[in-house]
């Protein structure tokens, strides 16, 4: 029993520990690793993952997942290079939540309109929205116009925008999730669909815009991303939702739904932009680059998996007190 | 309740239209239909799409894609998923195409290669369908995330691997005679893919219908606490239907390797779409329990028909892509309807 | 005459051309607790789960306080006054019980966002609590209180909607005997605080105790409307099966053979949950487990089968020590085991009557190779099953058990089993949620599986199916045995005190 709870905490703890690990191998590998300017590289980088990461957090939390995120960013992209380059900010950035607003409620009417898994949903239309973002670059690069480039090497104070923005919709996230009514029936519908439908939860609701606020939040990390890049091509996007969902499960968020916090999101995706930063300074072999990734979702998946069968476990009813 | 009792039975005459649609979309043979018709509208824009050699082309794409559509089937019906079955194909089949390749290959030119490079590409099948199996049954992850992870370390490893072994980076050619044949040759006019095509359908069809297995394998993907009660090795079961699909994965590998003639890291990428279409247009749930081979066998001709009549009518690769994802949703719709018609029933 | 709350008139409601509720009328008086009374299948949740929001009717009326109301979801039902306390708590354990209390209706910190005041969320539970004899602190979350607070909780949460009724579905099947006790308590106050409730329950003496007035609703009709003052339990069984049984349990003759052990137990503990439990079960006897929910009697069950752990002790079958840890072994030694969730892990809800019968047995029918099995074998197996054990269905391969009634799916259950052969046979709740006609079926085939020298390890929370069933009976209280009975000592009382003691 005590060795369950022992257990439970190193589990917990272990992505602390895994950032504690490679920040000492780094530090000791490089010197230019332990520095302000260089942390502040990494989480200006690690933005547009932690963005999609605590939308992706809102779905997971529900028992749900999104896996068309890095579609939906390729097609913000193209979109924003093709259509949108010469109107002002302002329409631009209404223009990409818009957007993100749309394939979420897209994903969101199949899956709770027809009740379709949503791994499947969203698999589906991760090569939709990608044949339809394809089909209108004609796999040509896309190029952003010069305010956005300008907007992604502009900071405010000596921090970069993207950090402020990722900032706000933390802010707002954590707010939402801990604060508000709807925030908490999230949680609930994330234990127990049918105890909430039976409580009264709009439980269909509460699904459908958790997935909207998924497909915002991938627009939003879209916008980022390619403002910092100035261009998208063919692959942009490609595989995000991997980063993604392993920042918000490294960060506490578990699979099975009903646990999972923001800023833990934003830690897992601190730590996987940590990671492919000292796979760089190492100077390792690119193609090793989707290797290591898998194997930090792999942790990460098998570090929720346990946790939940140990928690499961610890809350099993006891009936007499040893 | 007496009158709860009173099954299926369907009057004979009379049927009201939402009856016959309900029997419509529980039929086996809708999407046979649906191929038909699906041919029927083309036929006038494609007229060559019932032409003697298409036809041969559909069939010996039908081949592979059955096959692989096999293992899916039996992940299926335990209630799991395999995303992985086309990175295991790439990878087994990129370390194949290295024992065998004539340019620097490990046992080129022995007589022997092509025997151990089948054996090699069937034993990685089996080791990583194992790893899958035993993630998910006994270490409880779910499966998508499982197989996904393991999608995207196998492609990454056959790029890598492929990279590896060969200066362009781009695929393990100069395969010798006796591999390339098993894609397109065959004995007496028929191509060894089909028979092996053939031996595996007959060969799961008896397996589900007629061995404990097969009743293990419905009784997990119905209801696994009772099947575990009941005296199941649930863990067991699901760990075999996962290395079955690692063997499929890799024979279907073997065929388009071979017709290649060359393997490819970057293989199956575009095919992963069309396995698990076929098997859940083809009637296999994805809540687990129910599936026919003969059910998937029409879902992968459709597939493979709308395929062919895509490319026939010369449209881009975007677009199938989105029509192919467009299959998916429309199949998995079709899924919860049955679902939820037998759960009122 | 008191005035009514509500008043259900001339309900009809089908599913798929199945009449499940024929003109059901009653009401429920202001100040009054209404037993709703019934077989499975009777139509009694149908009714709740229309006045409830969660169903909606064919035809006639209810009113509530005198307006016709018509809920189309359990949100309605719930902004109208009525609230449902479910058999399985609504409860959600990642969650505090303040945040389960007010799930859907927060209190609001002025200004235009919609946030949670904590502050008058705190105050506001605390009070809630304070009305159900609550002491736990708000804040605590629900996965760390026991089950029968976990209930109290619930009833905390309707008070805080104004509910007018308060709809009770079999709310004592998880609680402990002082835990039952509390909520009969409970129940008083609020109704000579004028509040209505409605009481399904299948404990009639529990109904007897409780309600002013009950209703019997067979076939989906109302059969009876009686004050409880005016009625008998003899009465009330007599009005829900249709016809009087004079005798309950079916007469058998002793067959113990008490020199020889078919499964002993010694000294079988498992931390937190049983601690040294030592008997042995002699072939051709029924021993039965009495103890409350939560006393360890399920679990143990559990243990012996293979499907929990322990960490000491031993178990024997027929002499022979089990190896721990899989159903498999288990069965192979000759046990058999008959869930409490008959649903959950019972039977394979979509597959047909045969395949549930055929799947323990399955490895020991087949044959050759790849295990192969003869269909049409197979299926003459389970038709004989099928008709020993009377499962009355259309169709053994074709019907699902997901169509049958509760009875003939847990005849299907111990079909199963039978065909196992097994020498040792753990029923847990074997007469759970069925009707009284099908009890008897199940309680003959039980003599006549002992009468073969079968042992049979019978578990029940009804005290008097354990007094006319069992030769010798185990108290269980948590997760110890607190004394065995012989047949000469059966003693309701005496039997209900070992299970209480502390």
């Amino acid at each position: 029993m005590n060795n369950h709870r022992l257990l439970l905490a190193i589990l917990n703890a272990a992505p602390l520990i895994l950032f504690g690990l490679i920040v000492v191998t780094l530090s000791l590998l490089s010197d230019s690793f332990l520095s302000v300017a260089n942390f502040r590289n990494i989480v200006n980088q690690a933005a547009p993952v932690a963005v999609m990461a605590i939308g992706m957090t809102f779905v997971l939390l529900v028992k749900g997942v999104d896996l068309s995120i890095g579609s939906v960013m390729y097609l913000v992209a193209v979109l924003m290079g093709l259509y949108l380059s010469g109107l002002p900010l302002v329409v631009v950035i209404a223009a990409v939540l818009l957007i993100g607003l749309v394939f979420g409620a897209v994903n969101a009417t199949f899956i709770t309109r027809f009740d379709i898994a949503p791994f499947i949903v969203t698999l589906a239309t991760l090569f939709i929205i990608r044949g339809l973002a394809l089909f209108l670059s004609g796999t040509r690069m896309v190029f952003q116009s010069d305010t956005i480039q300008t907007m992604g090497r502009s900071a405010l104070f000596g921090v970069p925008y993207a950090i402020w923005i990722l900032a706000i919709i933390a802010a707002i996230g954590w707010v939402v999730l801990s604060q508000t009514p709807y925030g908490r029936q999230i949680y609930a519908v994330g234990a127990d669909p049918h105890a909430a439908e039976k409580a009264g939860i709009p439980v269909r609701r509460i699904v459908f815009s958790v997935f909207c606020i998924c497909g915002v939040c991938a627009a939003i990390g879209a916008f980022i991303s390619v403002s910092q890049i100035g261009a998208a091509s063919a692959t942009f996007g490609y595989q995000k939702e991997f980063p993604v969902i392993a920042a918000a499960v490294l960060g506490g968020t578990s699979l099975f739904g009903g646990r999972g916090g923001v800023f833990g999101s934003i830690f897992g995706a601190v730590l996987v932009q940590t990671t492919e930063n000292g796979l760089v300074m190492l100077n390792a072999d690119p193609y090793l680059y989707p290797l290591v990734a898998a194997l930090i979702i792999f942790l990460a998946a098998w570090v929720d998996g346990r946790r939940t069968a140990i928690t499961e476990r610890l809350e099993r009813r006891k009936i007499r007190v040893e | 309740m007496s009158n709860s009792t009173a099954d299926t039975r369907v009057g004979g005459g009379g049927l009201r239209p939402l009856q016959i649609l309900q029997r419509a979309i529980s039929s086996g043979y809708l999407v046979f239909a649906l191929t038909i018709l699906y041919v029927l509208a083309v036929w006038p824009f494609v007229p060559e799409i019932l032409s003697r050699t298409n036809l041969v082309a559909i069939l010996l794409q039908v081949i592979p894609l059955f096959i692989a559509a096999m293992g899916l089937m039996l992940v299926l019906m335990v209630a799991q998923i395999d995303l992985s079955a086309t990175s295991i194909m790439a990878l087994s089949c990129v370390v194949g195409a290295s024992i065998i390749t004539a340019q620097g290959g490990y046992m080129a030119g022995s007589p022997m290669a092509t025997i151990v490079a089948i054996v090699v590409i069937l034993a990685i099948g089996i080791a990583f369908g194992l790893l899958n199996g035993f993630c998910t049954a006994y270490m409880e992850m779910p499966s998508f995330l499982v197989t996904l992870t393991t999608m995207m370390f196998f492609s990454g490893a056959a790029i890598w691997y492929t990279a590896l072994h060969t200066a362009s980076g781009s695929s393990i050619g100069s395969l010798p005679g006796s591999f390339v044949q098993l894609g397109y040759g065959g004995i007496f006019g028929i191509p060894y893919a089909g028979i092996a095509a053939v031996l595996i359908g007959l060969g799961t069809h008896f397996l589900l219908t007629g061995t404990v297995f097969g009743r293990w394998i419905v009784a997990v993907g119905f209801n696994p606490r009772a099947a575990l009660v009941s005296g199941i090795p649930v863990r067991r079961v699901i760990v075999w239907t996962f290395v079955i699909s690692g063997i499929c994965s890799a024979i279907a590998g073997i065929i388009y390797t071979a017709r290649l003639e060359a393997g490819m890291p970057i293989l199956g990428q575009r095919i992963l779409l069309d396995i698990i279409g076929a098997t859940v247009i083809g009637g296999v749930s994805l809540f687990g329990g129910t599936g026919r081979v003969l059910g998937v066998f029409f879902g992968v001709l459709f597939l493979s028909v709308v395929d062919n009549g895509l490319q026939l009518m010369g449209l881009s690769l975007s677009s199938v892509f989105a029509i192919k994802g467009s299959v998916i949703l429309f199949a998995a719709l079709l899924d919860v309807l049955r679902h939820k018609m037998v759960a009122r029933s | 005459m008191s005035d009514v709350l509500l008043s259900v008139r001339n309900l009809n409601k089908g599913f798929f051309g199945v009449q499940v509720l024929k003109d059901v009328s009653f009401d429920v008086q202001k100040g009054h607790v209404l037993g709703l009374l019934g077989e499975n299948g009777s139509g009694k949740s149908t009714t709740m789960n229309l006045v409830g929001g969660i169903l909606q009717r064919d035809s006639g009326t209810i009113e509530l306080a005198g307006a016709g109301i018509a809920p189309q979801n359990a949100r309605d039902a719930q902004a109208l006054g009525i609230a449902f306390i479910h058999q399985e708590l609504s409860l959600f354990q990642n969650l505090s019980v303040e945040e389960n209390i007010f799930l859907d209706h927060f209190p609001l910190r002025a200004g235009p966002l919609p946030l949670i005041d904590r502050r008058a969320l705190r105050r506001k539970a605390t009070e809630a609590l304070a009305l159900v004899g609550l002491e736990t602190a708000p804040s605590t979350p629900v996965s760390r209180l026991p089950q029968g607070e976990r209930q109290l909780v619930e009833i905390a949460k309707a008070l805080t909607r104004e509910a007018k009724l308060i709809i009770f579905d079999e709310p004592t099947t998880s609680l402990t005997a002082p835990e039952s006790k509390r909520l009969f308590e409970i129940i008083e106050r609020l109704r000579s605080q004028g509040m209505s409730i409605i009481y399904i329950s299948h404990i009639l003496g529990d109904v007897m105790r409780l309600c002013d007035d009950i209703v019997v609703l067979r076939d989906g009709q109302v059969i009876a409307t009686e004050p409880v003052a005016q009625t008998s339990i003899e009465r009330i069984v007599s009005q829900m099966v249709g016809r009087s049984i004079d005798n309950l349990f079916p007469e058998r003759d002793k067959h113990c053979d008490a020199s020889r052990s078919a499964l002993s137990l010694r000294g079988v503990s498992q931390p937190g949950i049983v601690r040294d439990i030592s008997f042995d079960l002699h072939p051709g006897e029924v021993l039965g487990i009495s103890g409350l929910m939560g006393s360890g009697r399920s679990e143990l069950a559990r243990i012996i089968f293979g499907l929990d752990p322990y960490a000491a002790g031993e178990i024997s079958v027929n002499g022979r020590r089990l190896r721990a840890g899989s159903p498999r072994t288990a069965m192979d030694a000759g046990i058999a085991f008959l869930t409490e969730d008959r649903r959950g892990e019972g039977l394979v809800m979509e597959a047909s009557i045969a395949e549930n019968i055929l799947l323990p047995s399955l490895p020991k029918q087949a044959s050759g190779f790849m295990s192969y099995l003869k269909p049409a074998h197979v299926t003459a197996l389970a038709r004989e099953m099928s008709e020993k054990v009377h499962v009355r269905a259309a169709s053994i391969d074709r019907t699902a058990v997901r169509a049958l009634s509760g009875g003939n799916q847990q005849k299907v259950v111990i079909g199963k089993w039978l065909l196992t052969a097994p020498q040792v046979f753990i029923l847990d709740e074997p007469t759970r949620g069925i009707d009284v006609g099908a009890k008897y079926e199940v309680y003959k085939i039980i003599n006549q599986l002992v009468a073969n020298g079968a042992a049979v390890l019978m578990i029940s929370s009804e005290i008097e199916e354990l007094i006319g069933m069992a030769d010798r009976i185990m108290v269980m209280s948590r997760g110890e045995p607190r004394g065995f009975f012989d047949r000469e000592n059966f003693d309701r009382e005496a039997l209900m005190r070992a299970a209480l003691w502390d």
